[in-house]
């Protein structure tokens, strides 16, 4: 029975190739994904390795040292007598203290130096070569000298001899002149694109450690244990071997790659989903085919279970092959990728490449998924009786009403699994239960395709018709309901996602430009980018462009992110110098109470916010603010609820206890008749000392709001073209089958005069209609699927629904050059099709 | 009784609707060759209705399909009327068939997606021609298919079917209907229907027929049979009656093939 099977297969080897593919691509994302993460890792390992050559022993405080910031407190750090003693230990040969945190360099264009502002800012000690490498100069020898990394070269448009202005949030500015140009070990600018300024020890901790003689961690050469070390300090302390120290910084580096990982791992996944309906499609046309050998097979003795295993064993030596190829594809595409990652994000970190265990889950997932889809075909064949052999093999269409009413029931699962992930029921299964509701709505609606055929084929057929031909490729393509609709379904999965995430993001552009331009009275934005750290300048320059001559009124905005708590729970605080003028530009409104000359124990909030602590008008709250100060605030205004306002807002004279007692941004309003591109000229010219914020109009500002999402919805559309390709083969499949099923028909047609231009014709029009039925239908599900994730996030800030009619059209025309493309090869045959083999009887 | 040699072609003064001259057919090559016509002239009347008989691979499907301009000829040449259709490209026999010949087959007549009033205009549609509505209402008449016009095939009895094709045959007034085996699927009754139509659309729109059948019954319709064996034509008969067309069969069981070895 296998030889049987082998050699059928060997007869049908286009078919299976082309089903293969389907497999192989599927496997390969699914391996590329495990490949990429796994590979990362180890690069990255290897890197921080490399820095934490030759280091014994790391001392940190026992404290979780992320949280230090610019401003760390001392609770955070290791003082210098904590070195002294590290040193006097036996064993230990050296010690040196590391010195690093976030500093503000100012390029030559006046504003921060880096695409991730601000730069890394360390000390350059004995234990800073080795893995740092002085290319050019010399490290820094006077605290008015500093060394910087060839990526800050770069950046910032400064280079050795130059003078550079730099500052933290603890220190004022200084100028420093650059003595040296660092790289990293393997000749590389940077770690993963950052910009590093190195200082001496002193100046990085009058930078970072408010002048106190204190450390982030201490590092030890020499043969002396862990323990010894540990017990010569105290146990606020905490001692790490190098290589664990090493484990823990690449962790974070890692996270890049893993979300690369997490987001191929998507698209592998999503392949696999579609090409499930490409193997049950191929194998229901193989087993079609096959139907009268078969028969025979049954007609001669074989079991039905003998018939089950035919098909199965077929299945699985598709899979196993695919699954091979797929993974070495894998291999390289994970390669590929790493390297892609690696020189783009990561600073041409030197990859090595690393094939985990995990990527073996591809080799199970191709072929379990192979042989699983091949089981509902396998069983049908089984079921072909054995008189089949002598008869006309004709396959009457079955009626749709199981399969619908299956379609509704998966559907209407799938659409509560959504509703309850997307409206936080399931707690931290939101996000699982969020997917595998869309997934399994997709299997539903799949099941409901063949219902909707008909109508939505007659229609998009109707356009169609204008000729002859067309309209029989219409006829056709209407014809057999279940397979036109499980070959468009792998095309409207792959267009469901994009629509879907386009929805989205048009939502969200609509969202933000409504914002803008309903609630924002101002015509001018002083902001910065949001990077590690919020941006901020100085109290004067908001005075300065306050008087203005053109400017009519200016909304300010102070924030606090870090440590204030009200009533005891930790809350950002908001202040502006004139909250009247600025709620009046965000076109905010007072509900009850007052916020006129708001009283330095005054408190203004929003009804929800007010309403989830339970507090009232009138009441008096307790608020802690990041410096330690706690002060019993009164609510003497609530405000209506508005997405520019929302929060609590404290008296201006509160911002001295705030961590960044700065402006961070300024809503300028230009007076009547005035001409909004002179004021921000003279806006500029104020900012021009203030490296971290720049000046916009509204329309930039939309743009730069939205701009990255724009890069977001690109990079999605490699889904599609992966989807594409899965559809092309799935279209030819069926077409094939189509030509197949159909030689006598097309014979006739030719015998009575159809010519092959025509016959060609009337197979593209077939195709163009599957594919625009799965791209239609796509669009219609991707949209319902936008619809519902926006009505979920209205109350989080999405409040607009906004349809992205440019990639609606862009998909429709991608399904007609499938249909085109997909049609090439079928049509082909069916116009080269010999009339008279075709209208031969036996 | 058999005859001591074969037949001369026949040349009638009719203007003939189909001419074939010393064609040759043969498939294959080699050792496996099959030699399905030699050298085979024979003329088809206007305005007749001619049967082809033979025994199984005696070559008779093969003369349709190079007369209908479905196969080609290895030598000799046929003519559809005045046109030369030996040589013609794969467009110009297209076009040739869609004009001028009618086809009627044993099966698969019909295309399952249209009703029987679009199978029957497909050839006018195919070629995005109007159709005379008069001369197919007239058609339709005589089929008896009038209240069967919207049906699709699968609603169609077998008889139905095959009268909606020898519709969809004369449809167009072609030069000559090629019908290959009309009757092979069909009972005795829906046979001698389709049978007395092909008679009438002869007697009475002046048709050609050209028809392939192995059965004499249908073969005694016709105005002459041509009998096939061995490729090449044994028989002649004018007016043949069954028991004719079965006397002059028996007589190829028992006979020895004429000229056999031509060369």
């Amino acid at each position: 029975m296998l030889r049987a099977t082998l050699k059928g297969m060997a007869s049908r080897k286009a078919r299976l190739v082309l089903t293969s593919l389907a497999v192989v691509l599927g496997t390969m994302f699914v391996a590329a994904a495990m490949i990429l993460t796994a590979t990362m890792e180890k690069s990255v390992t290897g890197v921080i390795a490399d820095a934490f050559t030759g280091i014994d022993a790391v001392v940190t405080p026992a404290e979780d040292p992320a949280a230090a910031q610019g401003n760390t407190p001392s609770a955070n750090l290791v003082p210098g007598d904590v070195l002294e003693t590290v040193r006097g230990v036996d064993g230990v040969d050296a010690a040196d203290g590391d010195v690093s945190g976030q500093v503000n360099a100012i390029g030559d264009d006046g504003k921060l130096v880096g695409t991730f502002a601000p730069t890394i800012g360390f000390n350059w000690n004995a234990q800073s070569t080795g893995f740092n490498v002085i290319r050019e100069g010399r490290a820094p020898e006077a605290d008015g000298e500093v060394i910087v990394s060839a990526q800050f070269v770069t950046d910032s448009g400064l280079d050795i001899g130059d003078t550079v202005t730099a500052y933290s949030y603890s220190a004022e500015r200084a100028d420093y002149e650059i003595v040296g140009v660092f790289g990293l070990s393997g000749d590389r600018d940077s770690l993963a694109g950052e910009t590093q300024i190195a200082f001496t020890t002193a100046e990085a901790q009058r930078l970072l450690t408010q002048g106190e003689d204190a450390y982030m961690a201490i590092y030890v050469q020499g043969d002396a244990s862990t323990e010894d070390i540990a017990d010569a300090i105290s146990a606020d302390y905490r001692v790490q071997t190098g290589e664990e120290a090493s484990e823990e910084a690449a962790q974070g580096f890692a996270a890049v790659a893993d979300i690369m990982g997490y987001i191929f791992l998507g698209f592998g996944l999503v392949a696999v989903f579609v090409s499930v309906f490409l193997i049950i499609n191929t194998f229901t046309i193989i087993v079609a085919q096959r139907q009268r050998e078969l028969a025979l097979l049954r007609a001669i003795g074989a079991a039905r279970n003998q018939v089950v295993g035919s098909v199965l064993a077929e299945a699985a030596v598709i899979g196993v092959i695919a699954s091979i190829v797929g993974l070495g594809l894998g291999v390289v595409l994970g390669w590929g990728l790493s390297e892609l990652v690696s020189s783009t994000a990561m600073g041409g970190l030197p990859v090595q490449l690393q094939v985990p265990a995990t990527a073996l889950w591809a080799l199970a997932v191709g072929i379990g998924v192979t042989v699983l889809s091949a089981i509902v075909p396998a069983v049908k064949a089984s079921g072909v009786p054995p008189v089949a052999a002598m008869r006309e093999a004709v396959n009457p269409p079955k009626p749709l009403r199981g399969i619908t009413i299956a379609g509704l029931a998966v559907t209407a699962v799938g659409g509560v699994l959504v509703v309850l992930g997307l409206t936080d029921n399931l707690g931290d299964l939101g996000l699982s239960g969020f997917l595998s509701g869309v997934g399994i709505a997709f299997v539903g609606i799949t099941l409901l395709t063949p219902i909707l055929s008909r109508p939505l084929v007659a229609l998009l057929g109707a356009v169609m018709s204008w000729s002859f031909s067309g309209r029989l490729g219409r006829l056709n393509a209407g014809r057999n309901p279940r397979r036109t609709a499980i070959t468009a379904s792998a095309l409207m999965i792959a267009v469901a996602l994009v629509t879907g995430i386009a929805t989205l993001v048009a939502s969200f552009k609509e969202t933000t430009t409504d914002l803008t331009d309903s609630n924002l009275e101002s015509d001018l934005i002083v902001m910065g980018q949001q990077g590690a750290n919020i941006p901020t300048f100085a109290p004067e320059t908001l005075a300065e462009i306050k008087a203005l001559p053109d400017v009519a009124a200016v909304g300010d905005l102070y924030g606090e992110f870090f440590g204030a708590e009200v009533d005891g729970e930790p809350t950002p605080l908001y202040a502006s110098e004139d909250l009247e003028t600025s709620l009046g530009i965000f076109s905010g409104t007072v509900a009850e109470g007052s916020i006129a000359d708001l009283p330095d124990d005054g408190l203004a909030v929003n009804e929800s916010a007010a309403e989830d602590r339970g507090v009232a008008l009138g009441d008096t709250v307790p608020v802690t603010f990041a410096d330690g100060t706690t002060e019993q605030l009164e609510v003497t205004a609530i405000l209506d609820d508005s997405q520019l306002t929302d929060g609590w807002w404290v008296a201006p004279t509160q911002i001295e206890h705030f961590t960044i007692p700065k402006p961070m941004q300024a809503y300028i309003q230009v007076a009547d008749g005035a001409d909004i591109d002179a004021v921000q000229e003279e806006v500029e010219t104020i900012l021009a000392d203030e490296p971290e914020v720049d000046v916009t109009n509204n329309a930039d500002f939309i743009a730069q709001q939205t701009g990255q999402l724009d890069i977001l919805l690109g990079s999605v559309q490699v889904l599609l073209a992966l989807a594409i390709i899965i559809a092309i083969i799935g279209v030819i499949n069926t077409l094939v089958l189509s030509v197949l099923e159909r030689t006598r028909e097309l014979g006739l047609l030719r015998a009575i005069g159809m010519t092959r231009g025509q016959a060609r014709r009337m197979i593209t029009v077939e195709s163009v209609i599957i594919c625009l039925f799965g791209a239609v239908l796509g669009i219609a599900v991707g949209i319902g699927l936008g619809w519902t994730v926006q009505q979920a996030l209205e109350e989080e800030g999405l409040t607009s629904f906004a349809l992205p009619w440019d990639y609606i059209v862009i998909y429709l025309a991608a399904a007609v050059v499938v249909g085109l493309l997909a049609a090439i090869a079928p049509a082909a045959r069916a116009a080269k099709l010999n009339v008279l083999n075709a209208i031969a009887y036996e | 009784m058999p005859l001591a040699n074969p037949p001369a072609p026949q040349i009638t003064r009719t203007r003939s609707a189909v001419t074939a001259s010393n064609v040759w057919r043969a498939y294959g090559s080699g050792e496996a060759q099959v030699v399905a016509l030699r050298d085979v002239s024979v003329q088809f009347a206007s305005g007749a209705f001619t049967a082809i008989m033979g025994p199984s691979g005696s070559g008779k499907s093969t003369l349709m399909h190079c007369l209908a301009g479905l196969d080609t000829t290895d030598r000799g040449t046929v003519h559809i009327g005045e046109t030369p259709i030996t040589g013609l490209n794969d467009k110009a026999l297209t076009k040739l068939r869609r004009d001028k010949i009618g086809f009627i087959f044993q099966q698969f007549n019909l295309l399952p997606t249209l009703t029987a009033e679009e199978n029957i205009l497909l050839p006018a549609s195919i070629a995005g021609a109007k159709a005379d509505p008069e001369w197919i209402a007239r058609i339709i008449a005589t089929l008896d298919l009038s209240q069967r016009l919207t049906h699709k095939p699968t609603e169609l009895s077998g008889g139905q079917q095959q009268r909606v094709a020898c519709a969809r045959a004369l449809a167009t007034r072609p030069e000559v209907v090629f019908a290959d085996e009309p009757t092979g699927n069909l009972d005795t009754r829906s046979s001698a229907e389709v049978l007395r139509f092909l008679r009438k659309s002869v007697d009475d729109f002046g048709q050609t027929i050209v028809m392939v059948t192995h059965d004499p019954g249908a073969a005694a319709y016709a105005d002459r049979v041509v009998f096939l064996a061995d490729g090449q034509i044994v028989e002649d008969l004018h007016r043949p009656t069954a028991d004719a067309v079965i006397d002059t069969m028996r007589g190829f069981e028992t006979r020895v093939p004429l000229a056999g070895e031509a060369r």
